[in-house]
């Protein structure tokens, strides 16, 4: 087969993408023939690869719904979560023709605005009933109708954003599937499929002139801040998300991240006196549009119909029709993408705009159009299948501009077209469209330095997120050097009537930040052993799922890097949380682990965000390091288990390296201690946790945050040389308690003071009569 | 003969825990009818509300909006109400049911869009219920429409128990009709659904019932109730209420609040409050108080 033309069997009989009826090539389709250079199946395969590696890289899926442990944060909890696949993008594109392109967007435009006059008048005059267009009964009989009092008087566009979705049909002839009007999904999906494909087929999008699509980010964005209530300034507007459980949630962040917006959550902000504020460190910032990709029946908890109990933004719709803060689209707009309107959108067309809708409804027994999709195979590599494009339309002032390109999302057989099954989707390229005329920017709002603004809900999941890195990280190594010696050594489980064994458990239970046993030797020590390798091993998996969705719910914080390696990660999930993981497997995390941190450190800009997540990991490691020093060095054993468990607390630590290089010596305990407790200069030692929570409480300006670090530190000046008799620690609480104390306080007051506001929304419901 | 009744209801939320943020929307003050006349009407909330609005529903009932913004551990709405209520007139030989059916389905303009709502079926009062059985043998073929709905009203009433334990706020129409119980919101639920099934639009009416006394014993203080009944479209003539619970066409001693397709329209007081979890407890108390005035 020859690898430079695209070959397949179209279904006879219907309209095809690529061939004509008589077998010849579209002319759109020879330019891109030429373009794509090579359809050998293994370079295809080898673009769908990277295609996949890069969307992975985006966390399309995997962040959320492919970890199968859901944890609170104290803890793990064996929930199961929904699985849902990211999409595979197909290495062929689906090609529109310029002049084609613009009779569809037309058509599209022509539809949004029919949509919103719709909308208008079923919750406004109501002509369609009055005049008998529609049944009496329609609207209050259609669930996605919504309540609206009098002092509600919505401003127009209903519809800042819309999209729909178009297909072929077996003759040629476009055809409307369904439309998008409540809370419309796929913008961010369609930019994102785009910079993908930009990086697999560079030459082709350039050498085709395919219309470029990544400025209708901008064109929201404007669309958004213009519909800003009257008089406002810089206004902000917002991303809305219902979160992580929402399957579409990585588009929201994507999208936010393209938009420049915060992506907020119902606990991120309140209403107060009519308008809506973001709750941010240091106090309520205000919002004043808020592009919502919730739907209307979960906006607002207070509104009748509301669905999924107290969850939303109560008082928002109530706030909206103050017209102080505008939300787009607008309470109600899912009510033209109900079923039940779908039937009379024409006729409502028709007599509310004068005009007859260009683009039909698909019939329900249409045939449909066929494109090739790569397969894979090498003897049969494409597959001829209907393709469902989505079209996304933003409306700016009057002014709409349809977005010259979209996502094709590929039928599998016996799909219905408004619900593809496949899970591969196609971008859509439109050529020869020429330069487009530039979107003029009418009176660009100023630029305002949103950056300092950190909602309390991030630096939380920020702050948890490195406390769960680090506990996850020192359960891991703690099970990594314990297994590494027992590997070296069998004979150490049994030594000195278990004495090394008694104190490997407590190490590793300290690592659980789990309670400790009563002084365990003998036989039981050597027993316990392996249980407790495992149950550190799972409270390592543990830490890593609560880090994994802690990272999920600002994950515009973090680099794409970053959420590379969180989607490791999440991965490796498993190999922890079976029973009897390997070294190797502990080696793996533990490096995917130092990757973590280093990026946390390289590549986080530092601001407030980044001071909440390195404050958790030092706080963490800082209660680590006194755990570990306590569970097994202060612990009365006879001088020849000292070694191996001075090692096993130097290696867990991660400064038996360090150790080595400077003593040069066999185990020293004075020294360990001194490396461990006080050396400012070992980036794994108590004092040096303690400078860098220093420099956050003073970067902070938060004094009493400061004066705990303060005292934390002063105690961690006791001396301890004295500790040390005989080759023995002795004494030590006074000086771990005197330490902790005061770090633990830290710890609950760094939710007192910046977190703390209980968002947990109660339905309350009056008493039936 | 116009009865004044004096209304005070009163709904205390305990949360047990002080709260951070609560929202409430209420239907708690009274509509004008044109055989109700609102002399007075007064919501009070402690604590007091850093922000609240009054306006008007989707159907046209006052709704009360407040919001609290401050630590609070507990929510206390006292509305008291005063009305003039008249009996309501009932027609005298009036139209065959199925012309009053299709003259709501050939309604146009205002009227068409007066009636939409009172014909539409909802989660709470649905098309498919299989409510045939009470509607076909009072709603024979020619039968005036005021004897068939006093029919359907006396069936609903001697068919169905009584039973406050037996349903809450979302207990389906269907299980109220499997078992034939429940209480009054659930049997205005059964005449309202019973009537659009036919095409007969059909309030869902929210107010206060007087409670009266055995003979010869005390009225005691908080036993009434809020309490809810239908009202029907009968053409010409406009709307004509009638209680179920109670077998009464039309209501006697009612106050009306107002009305909607169903109780979640006008739930006297739907609210949402921020803060820690943990249990809230709900008290209510209604009184009505009448008098006879000339």
């Amino acid at each position: 087969m020859s690898s430079d033309v695209l070959r397949y069997a179209p279904a006879p009989g219907r309209f095809d993408e690529v061939f004509e009826a008589d077998g010849s090539t579209r002319p759109t389709w020879q330019a891109v023939t030429a373009a794509l250079g090579s359809f050998e199946p293994a370079v295809l395969l080898e673009r769908r690869r990277q295609a996949d590696r890069l969307l992975d890289a985006q966390g399309t899926g995997h962040l959320v719904h492919e970890i199968s442990l859901a944890t609170d944060r104290h803890g793990v909890s064996a929930a199961q979560r929904s699985v849902s696949h990211p999409w595979r993008l197909d290495p062929l594109p689906f090609v529109l023709d310029a002049d084609e392109f613009r009779r569809l967007a037309d058509g599209a435009a022509q539809r949004m605005r029919a949509l919103d006059a719709l909308l208008a008048d079923c919750y406004g005059e109501r002509r369609l009933v009055a005049d008998g267009l529609l049944p009496l009964e329609l609207l209050h009989s259609t669930p996605a109708f919504r309540n609206r009092t009098v002092t509600g008087t919505p401003r127009s566009p209903w519809l800042t954003h819309y999209a729909v979705d178009v297909v072929r049909d077996a003759a040629g002839a476009w055809q409307v599937v369904h439309d998008l009007t409540d809370a419309p999904s796929g913008l961010g999906y369609s930019l994102l499929n785009r910079t993908v494909l930009a990086r697999v087929l560079p030459d082709g999008l350039r050498s085709l002139g395919v219309a470029a699509v990544n400025d209708h980010a901008d064109v929201l964005r404007r669309a958004l801040v213009a519909r800003a209530p009257m008089g406002r300034t810089s206004p902000r507007a917002v991303v809305l998300t219902a979160g992580p459980a929402d399957p579409t949630y990585v588009e929201h962040s994507y999208l936010a991240t393209r938009l420049g917006l915060h992506l907020v959550e119902a606990a991120d902000v309140v209403m107060r006196a009519g308008r809506l504020w973001l709750r941010v460190l240091d106090g309520l910032e205000p919002i004043d549009v808020v592009y919502r990709r919730v739907a209307d029946a979960r906006l607002d908890p207070l509104e009748p119909g509301h669905l999924g109990g107290g969850a939303g933004v109560p008082g928002l719709v109530w706030g909206a029709e103050g017209g102080d803060v505008t939300l787009a689209n607008e309470y109600g707009s899912g009510l033209a993408e109900s079923p039940e309107l779908a039937p009379h959108v024409a006729d409502a067309a028709q007599h509310l705009v004068g005009e007859s809708l260009s683009l039909p409804s698909l019939p329900a027994d249409a045939s449909l159009a066929t494109s090739p999709v790569f397969a894979g195979d090498q003897d049969f590599p494409f597959v001829s299948c209907p393709v469902v494009l989505r079209l996304q339309l933003t409306r700016v002032g009057d002014e709409i501009v349809v977005l010259p390109g979209g996502a094709g999302r590929v039928l599998a057989p016996g799909d219905h077209p408004a619900r593809p099954t496949a899970q591969v989707v196609k971008d859509v390229w439109v050529l020869g469209a020429g330069r487009r005329r530039p979107v003029v920017a009418a009176a660009a709002p100023p630029q305002v330095d949103f950056g300092g603004s950190v909602p309390k809900r991030v630096a939380d999941a920020l702050y948890w997120m490195g406390r769960a890195a680090e506990r996850s990280e020192v359960a891991t190594r703690a099970a990594r050097v314990v297994t590494a010696q027992l590997l070296q050594d069998p004979t150490l489980a049994d030594m000195a009537d278990g004495a090394w064994a008694g104190g490997a458990v407590s190490l590793l239970r300290a690592a659980q930040s789990a309670p400790s046993l009563l002084p365990l030797d003998g036989p039981a020590a050597t027993e316990r052993l392996e249980a407790e390798i495992d149950a550190t091993c799972i409270a390592a998996a543990g830490q890593l799922a609560a880090m994994v969705q802690e990272a999920t719910s600002v994950r515009e914080y973090l680099s794409t890097t970053t959420g590379r390696v969180l989607g490791r990660l999440a991965r490796l999930h498993p190999l922890l949380a079976g029973a009897s993981s390997q070294a190797d497997d502990l080696d793996t995390v533990l490096v995917d682990l130092a990757a973590l941190s280093g990026l946390m450190m390289e590549s986080t800009v530092r601001g407030p965000s980044w001071r909440f997540l390195d404050l958790g990991r030092r706080l963490e490691r800082a209660l680590a390091v006194l755990g570990a020093v306590e569970a097994a060095l202060a612990r009365a054993v006879p001088p020849f288990a000292q070694q191996p468990l001075a090692d096993a607390v130097l290696g867990a630590n991660e400064s038996l390296v360090a150790y080595r290089r400077r003593f040069r010596s066999d185990v020293d305990l004075r020294a360990v201690l001194d490396l461990l407790l006080r050396d400012d200069a070992n980036p794994r030692s108590l004092a040096y946790q303690l400078d860098r929570l220093r420099e956050h409480t003073a970067g902070l300006a938060w004094p009493e945050g400061a004066a705990l670090v303060e005292a934390a530190s002063v105690q961690a000046l006791a001396p301890i040389d004295d500790r040390v008799v005989n080759g023995r620690v002795v004494d030590l609480d006074a000086f771990v308690v005197g330490v902790r104390g005061p770090l633990l306080e830290l710890a609950q007051a760094v939710v007192h003071r910046w977190f703390a506001d209980p968002v947990n929304p109660t339905l309350v419901q009056g008493r039936r009569p | 003969m116009t009865t004044r009744f004096r209304v005070v209801h009163r709904t205390v939320y305990e949360y047990g825990q002080p709260m951070a943020d609560g929202f409430t929307a209420a239907h708690l003050a009274p509509r004008a009818t044109p055989w109700q006349a609102v002399v007075a009407a007064d919501i009070e909330v402690q604590p007091v509300p850093d922000e609240r609005d009054d306006t008007v529903d989707e159907f046209g009932n006052a709704v009360t909006r407040f919001a609290v913004h401050h630590a609070h551990s507990s929510l206390d709405i006292a509305s008291t109400v005063v009305v003039d209520v008249e009996p309501q007139p009932v027609p005298v030989g009036s139209s065959p049911w199925e012309a009053v059916v299709q003259a709501a389905r050939d309604a146009r303009g205002e009227l068409a869009v007066d009636l939409g709502p009172y014909l539409a079926h909802t989660a709470a009062t649905p098309a498919d219920a299989g409510l045939g059985v009470l509607v076909a043998p009072e709603f024979t073929p020619g039968r005036p429409v005021v004897d068939a709905v006093r029919g359907l009203c006396s069936r609903i009433f001697t068919e169905f128990a009584f039973d406050a334990g037996f349903s809450d706020v979302s207990t389906p129409l269907d299980a109220v009709l499997g078992a034939r119980r429940g209480v009054c919101q659930d049997f205005a639920h059964v005449g309202c659904a019973s009537l659009r099934s036919i095409g007969l639009p059909a309030r869902y009416v929210s107010g206060y019932i007087e409670t009266v006394p055995p003979p010869g014993q005390p009225k005691l203080v908080g036993v009434d109730a809020s309490h809810a009944w239908c009202s029907v479209w009968v053409g010409e003539h406009g709307w004509l209420d009638f209680d179920p619970t109670n077998d009464q066409l039309p209501p006697l001693r009612h106050v009306t609040v107002g009305w909607g397709r169903d109780y979640d329209d006008v739930a006297p007081v739907r609210g949402v409050v921020i803060g820690p979890g943990g249990g809230q407890t709900l008290s209510v108390s209604v009184d009505v108080v009448s008098e006879n005035r000339q």
